[in-house]
């Protein structure tokens, strides 16, 4: 799947690469609007401030020695104001620039950026240049404070984004949420009905509707097929049940034949086969509807031990060597039947599919249960618990019985499983 | 003897008088609950087959009602319902034996004739056959007087011959008597023959000769 992203987070992140790059932009942005303003402020205050002195130099009639006095205390006083006689014929016309200084006070890096306004004035028909410089701040200062701040408010944005997101995912997406948990924990087997909680949500009320409309079919289906298989079953006992004492009646006939006899037992064979099936097909049902439901505290020692004494008979025809290797008592809570069945269809199992002078061994490591037998190929994993995936050419072999197991142990949340190792088919179940 | 079948599905009522009725056993059929009901009021039998799913009832309800007359009949389920709340259900309401269907009719004989057996509260426990003798509570097995050492299976199969006189019995039905309901998960059942075979051993070497016949492919008779 690589790597996954939760919905939330991915307009997160464009979210926040957007505002990143905005933020970023706008800082340049933002130093140009300050310089302007403040350029053009400190313009309008130069030209006032020389408006004023203007107006009242010409109306307080110094002498050219005063105004000398004059430049030389605003020199001491305040050095961003000056006066200084012009040398020269034409007088030139008015200017505003940008001046660099240095400055002793300034700790960064001792300069300063001025804004000057250089204009002239005639005093006693004298000209004097009249020079005004207001220290500015410097673009670069600008910029590293625009900057950090603008960062500030990045960082703000993002933290505002991350909680407004798990305020949104918590509040707003919990009922989907809630929809997904509800899907992954539904098991056709085991519930009939998905219960979704309602929302005020559009969609997702929507996708709830057609979500449990799909799973209402799913189950009707599901459980069509299941009381089917199961009235199918008992339907088939009784023709079963008269087939059989049919064909005992009619070995008793007196005129009966060897030739007769051999198709006689040609019949019998089958039926007891289909009869198998037959009952396997409804221990199946009961058990997937939920019968059987009693349980019980019970040593499953001793169903092995009293299924291989069962089975005693069939273990001595194949000379087979068994090795139950279970000392002590394995306690277990389960239904005393099915657990019976379980043993006994693991050992018959073993019992059918071993060659004659084969081994068998019962051992347990850890609540795991291992019946291995012996054996030469490896069966196929992939279907080998299904129904009828039967692998044998077995002509008794109703293609259940793993089934069974597989359906017993789910009953119960155990695990069986399938392994070939060192020549011995081995099953495993883990409770 | 008298046997009430009580069995709605008529062709398999009618198969088990026609396999029983070469023994001393009068048959008789109940195919409702209210026929069935009816005969359990007026008449006494030594064995009742019940079948647990009846028109008009359950079989369950005739046993309470056998309970409430104080009736000593024996009973047998012989059931489709193959669950184990309905045996231990049949069993606790007074049921001597359940068997579930589908069965062999010769296992089917062995029992209602083990049950008529342990009825009979009079007569001692011990079956006569010619020489042979067979104690019922003792288990033991004897020949002119002279005890024959016979294994438990060796003994199950004795009795179920005995219980099934001068019939052909398979050997699918004989595995099944020895191993339970399980037999029919193997395809095998030679190990019968070698049960048959040590009987026979065993009964001859005491003198008791030629009882037990081979019928070629199929199985055995006990023949009298």
């Amino acid at each position: 799947m690589g790597t996954m992203t939760r919905l939330l987070n991915k307009p997160l992140k464009t979210f926040a690469i957007y505002s990143l790059i905005i933020l970023v932009v706008s800082i340049p942005v933002y130093v140009f609007v300050v310089d302007y303003i403040w350029i053009n402020e400190l313009d309008e205050n130069n030209w006032l401030t020389l408006q004023h002195t203007k107006q009242k130099l010409q109306s307080k009639q110094f002498t050219n020695d005063e105004i000398e006095q004059i430049n030389y205390i605003w020199g001491e006083l305040q050095p961003g104001v000056s006066i200084t006689k012009v040398w020269g014929k034409s007088i030139p016309q008015d200017s505003v620039y940008e001046a660099i200084r240095p400055n002793k006070y300034d700790l960064d890096d001792g300069e300063d950026r001025f804004r000057c306004l250089k204009s002239y004035i005639e005093i006693n028909g004298q000209p004097y240049q009249l020079t005004i410089e207001t220290n500015v701040e410097e673009s670069d200062e600008t910029f590293v404070a625009v900057a950090v701040v603008t960062l500030l408010f990045f960082i703000l944005l993002i933290l505002g984004f991350i909680l407004l997101n798990r305020r949104i995912a918590t509040k707003t997406w919990k009922p989907f949420y809630h929809t997904l948990r509800s899907l992954q924990s539904f098991e056709l087997s085991r519930d009939s009905v998905l219960n979704l909680s309602s929302t005020d949500i559009q969609e997702f009320q929507e996708l709830n509707q057609s979500l449990e409309l799909l799973v209402k079919k799913n189950v009707d289906t599901y459980q069509q097929q299941k009381s089917f298989t199961e009235n199918a079953s008992h339907e088939l006992q009784t023709p079963i049940a008269l087939l059989k004492s049919k064909i005992d009646l009619l070995f008793q006939e007196k005129y009966i034949t060897p030739e007769m006899l051999v198709i006689l037992n040609g019949i019998e064979a089958p039926l007891l086969r289909l009869s198998r099936i037959n009952k396997n097909l409804l221990l199946l049902a009961k058990v997937e509807n939920h019968q059987y439901n009693e349980k019980e505290q019970l040593n499953v020692n001793s169903y092995i031990e009293s299924s291989l004494s069962l089975f005693e008979d069939y273990i001595n025809d194949k000379n087979l060597i068994i090795n139950n290797n279970i000392k002590d008592p394995i306690v277990i809570s389960a239904n005393s039947f099915l657990l019976e069945t379980l043993i006994n269809n693991f050992l018959s199992n073993a019992i059918r599919h071993t060659t004659s002078g084969g081994h068998i061994a019962i051992k347990l490591e850890d609540r795991r249960l291992f019946f291995c037998n012996s054996g030469i190929t490896a069966l196929k994993t992939r279907h080998l618990f299904e129904r009828f995936s039967t692998t044998s050419k077995d002509k008794i072999s109703s293609g259940l019985g793993l089934a069974i197991i597989k359906e017993i142990a789910n009953k119960y949340n155990w695990k069986v499983s399938y392994c070939f190792e060192n020549g011995y088919h081995t099953f495993i179940l883990a409770f | 003897m008298k046997i009430l079948i009580i069995e709605d599905e008529k062709e398999l009522a009618a198969d088990i008088v026609k396999y029983l009725s070469d023994e001393n056993y009068l048959c008789e059929i109940a195919a409702t609950y209210e026929q069935a009901a009816g005969k359990i009021f007026a008449y006494d039998y030594d064995c009742i087959l019940l079948d647990l799913m009846l028109p008009g009832g359950s079989g369950l309800q005739l046993l309470e009602l056998l309970k409430q007359e104080n009736k000593q009949d024996g009973v047998i389920i012989i059931s489709a319902k193959n669950s184990i709340d309905d045996k231990v259900n049949g069993l606790k309401l007074g049921a001597d034996d359940y068997l579930a269907k589908p069965f062999h009719q010769a296992e089917l004989a062995a029992r209602v004739e083990a049950l008529i057996r342990r009825k009979q509260f009079d007569s001692n426990n011990i079956i006569i056959q010619n020489e042979l003798s067979v104690d019922i509570h003792a288990k033991t097995v004897m020949v002119n007087d002279k005890l024959v050492s016979l294994t438990k299976k060796e003994y199950d199969l004795l009795l179920f011959f005995i219980g099934n006189k001068n019939r052909v019995l398979s050997k699918g039905a004989l595995a099944e008597h020895l191993s339970g309901d399980f037999a029919d998960m193997f395809d095998s059942h030679d190990f019968v023959y070698a049960h048959v075979k040590n009987l026979k051993r065993k009964l001859k070497e005491m003198g008791y000769i030629g009882r037990i016949k081979t019928i070629y492919g199929t199985g055995y008779k006990w023949e009298q």
